[in-house]
């Protein structure tokens, strides 16, 4: 039988496990939310899946490690494995999750060159357009969408996201567009991440991911600002878990 | 790890409570303590007249909040732990210091000092920021000279040429026999921990000469015997790591703690509770010693000096002589100086040593120790 290699990237709002073969090719991807007990929602995950080798990335790796003695990878390796995997000649990674993102260049050869990472707080994060999107009224899925609409923008200048949301609120209090303001914390977003990735990673195509690269208004956005490509892969969601699965398989982890 | 402490006194592990000893024993025998807060403080001035400088606290969390009732909470921890030990009455050695040194080293500390000048003479040095300025050693001699008088009047002492150009030979004794001991740490494996540096060097920087040199003979002959049965620190093949920028102590260590966490090894902490303190040579015979502690002491290269080549020139000897795999720089939060320099730090290590570089930006809390294992374990990944 061939053999197979699972990554599990156990992240602040959600859990990924991917599954390859022996060739890299991915068999089984599956995804639950990290809820307050990550080890048991692990367990959960993997239940019934088949694997010879795991190894673990994400926030909680280090817990994973000690329960299920994996060895692990940090999220920086995992993200830059995983976007290789998508785009085989990616040298620029932006990685927006949960609750931080992350700007990566990458060496022609695939090894990671420089990182930059913002995870103190909220902003330009996963989190901060969660918390706008619920206080616009909107659904976080069709979030990207609506901005998109949106023929201008109203420009958000708090950069935490307590005084954001204060800030959206008495927009909205004063008539505001939705749409526009939706437009304008998407362009608040950007113009953080985008400093980071002309920081740390200043050349090439960006390949985009983690769950908000699934956002449209903030590729989009980017691609404008920053004057190169944009590019995502629709399981973008799943990068750190299949770097991390690849990485197992190619046996270069820890 | 089952490694007999070097300095095997009971201390091991708890410089600050050696160092607290060795003030109590001073202050016993008549000698007068002076509060310090920075590297630019004069310690041979301070020596010469048979006085005893004192690092105050200025490492811990715990005051943060006692200080945040005054200062804002945006501001270097350093600063609000200095001024909450300070009104919260709980550091020794701010409690036995008759008078206290301060610099204008950075705005922070400059206006913190203001607060706390009532409660104690309290003597602020005009540390001049242009180093390379003929002015700013003319400057800073002054401010030397100054100090002196700041220090004749309050303890009623007085400190002549010749005793000052011996405290500045017996300093230049002991900062040589420090290098050495240094060395331990530049071998591959290291056989000195940075754990010993500090048991060795907080204890170096206030004693003199004289009494350090017996204890520091004694470490270096352990330290060869270390070498000799083969007793060394980290795992084969561990990451050597050289850790530069802000000070380092007491909860700050943590960043050397992710790093040994993370399977590294911290072979040369630069920085003025590091190695820093103990660099550079004070001319000798010049025939005018408050020149040549100027000159020295101007010599420092803290980020509060413009431009600050000097730290790129002495990272590069300490490259060469340590043979770090990578540089962390060390940023204490809202710490401008560092924070912006950081930049020019990081093309340097990058681009004219080829080592990977990672800037950290933190302060005295816990709450991020998950967050920098996850930077240092990265920045591993990619030597």
């Amino acid at each position: 039988m061939e053999r197979r290699f699972a990554g599990i990237d156990i992240g602040s709002r959600t859990i990924e496990l991917v599954v390859v073969d022996g060739k890299g090719r991915v068999v089984k991807s599956l995804k639950a939310d990290t809820g307050f007990d990550p080890m048991a929602e692990a367990r959960r995950l993997m239940d019934g899946v088949g694997y010879d080798g795991i190894m673990a990335t994400g926030y909680g790796r280090n817990l994973f490690e000690i329960a299920f003695e994996a060895p692990t990878v940090t999220e920086i390796k995992a993200h830059a494995r995983g976007a290789r995997a998508f785009f085989a000649q990616a040298t620029s990674v932006l990685d927006i999750g949960g609750q931080d993102s992350k700007a990566i260049a990458l060496f022609a050869n695939g090894k990671v060159k420089k990182f930059e990472m913002n995870d103190r707080c909220a902003a330009g994060t996963g989190k901060f357009l969660e918390i706008m999107a619920r206080t616009l009224g909107f659904d976080i899925e069709a979030f990207g969408d609506e901005a998109l609409r949106a023929e201008k923008e109203t420009a958000i200048s708090s950069m935490c996201t307590v005084f954001a949301e204060s800030e959206v609120t008495s927009l909205i209090a004063k008539g505001q567009d939705r749409r526009e303001i939706a437009l304008g914390v998407h362009a608040s977003v950007m113009r953080r991440v985008a400093a980071m990735l002309q920081r740390a990673a200043p050349e090439g195509d960006v390949v985009f991911t983690g769950g908000v690269a699934n956002n449209g208004c903030l590729r989009s956005l980017l691609a404008q600002k920053l004057g190169r490509k944009v590019r995502h892969s629709p399981q973008a969601q799943f990068a750190g878990a299949l770097g991390a699965a690849l990485i197992a398989m190619e046996g270069k982890g820890r | 790890m089952n490694i007999s402490p070097l300095m095997d006194d009971g201390y091991a592990g708890e410089p600050a409570k050696r160092v607290l000893n060795y003030m109590q024993g001073r202050k016993q025998k008549g000698d007068p303590i002076v509060g310090i807060y920075c590297g630019y403080a004069p310690i041979e001035l301070i020596q010469a007249m048979g006085l005893v400088p004192a690092v105050l606290c200025a490492f811990s969390k715990v005051p943060i909040p006692a200080a945040e009732t005054v200062l804002p909470a945006n501001l270097c921890p350093l600063i609000k732990s200095s001024y909450g030990f300070i009104i919260e009455g709980t550091c020794p050695f701010y409690a036995m210091s008759q008078a206290v040194i301060a610099e204008t080293t950075c705005d922070g500390k400059k206006k913190m000092f203001e607060l706390i000048a009532d409660i104690k003479p309290t003597h602020v040095m005009d540390l001049p920021q242009v180093p390379d300025d003929r002015e700013a050693r003319r400057n800073w001699k002054r401010m030397i000279l100054k100090l002196q008088g700041f220090l004749e009047r309050t303890f009623d002492r007085e400190a002549d040429e010749k005793r000052i150009e011996a405290a500045l030979k017996s300093s230049n004794r002991k900062n040589a026999l420090m290098r050495k001991l240094f060395d331990y740490a530049a071998l591959i494996p290291p056989v000195l921990h940075w754990k010993e540096m500090y048991d060795v060097g907080f204890l170096a920087l206030p004693a003199t000469g004289e009494e350090m040199a017996p204890i520091l003979e004694v470490l270096l002959e352990k330290l060869e015997q270390r070498v000799r049965e083969g007793t060394h620190f980290g795992k084969p093949g561990a990451p050597r790591v050289l850790v530069s920028g802000c000070p380092v102590g007491g909860d700050a260590t943590k960043i050397f703690k992710v790093i040994e966490e993370a399977g590294g090894v911290v072979v040369a902490p630069d920085a003025c509770t590091g190695m820093k303190a103990f660099a550079g040579v004070f001319e000798e015979d010049s025939g005018d010693p408050i020149a040549a502690i100027a000159d020295r002491y101007l010599d420092i290269p803290c980020a509060c000096m413009t431009p600050n080549n000097r730290r790129l020139t002495d990272l590069t000897a300490m490259i060469d002589r340590f043979k770090p795999d990578a540089v962390v720089d060390f940023v204490l939060q809202a710490c401008h100086g560092y924070s912006v320099e950081s930049y020019k730090i990081g093309r340097h290590v990058q681009e004219t040593h080829g080592l990977p570089f990672l800037k950290v930006e933190t302060d005295y809390a816990d709450g991020d120790t998950g967050q920098l294992r996850t930077r240092i374990e990265a920045l591993f990944e990619s030597i």
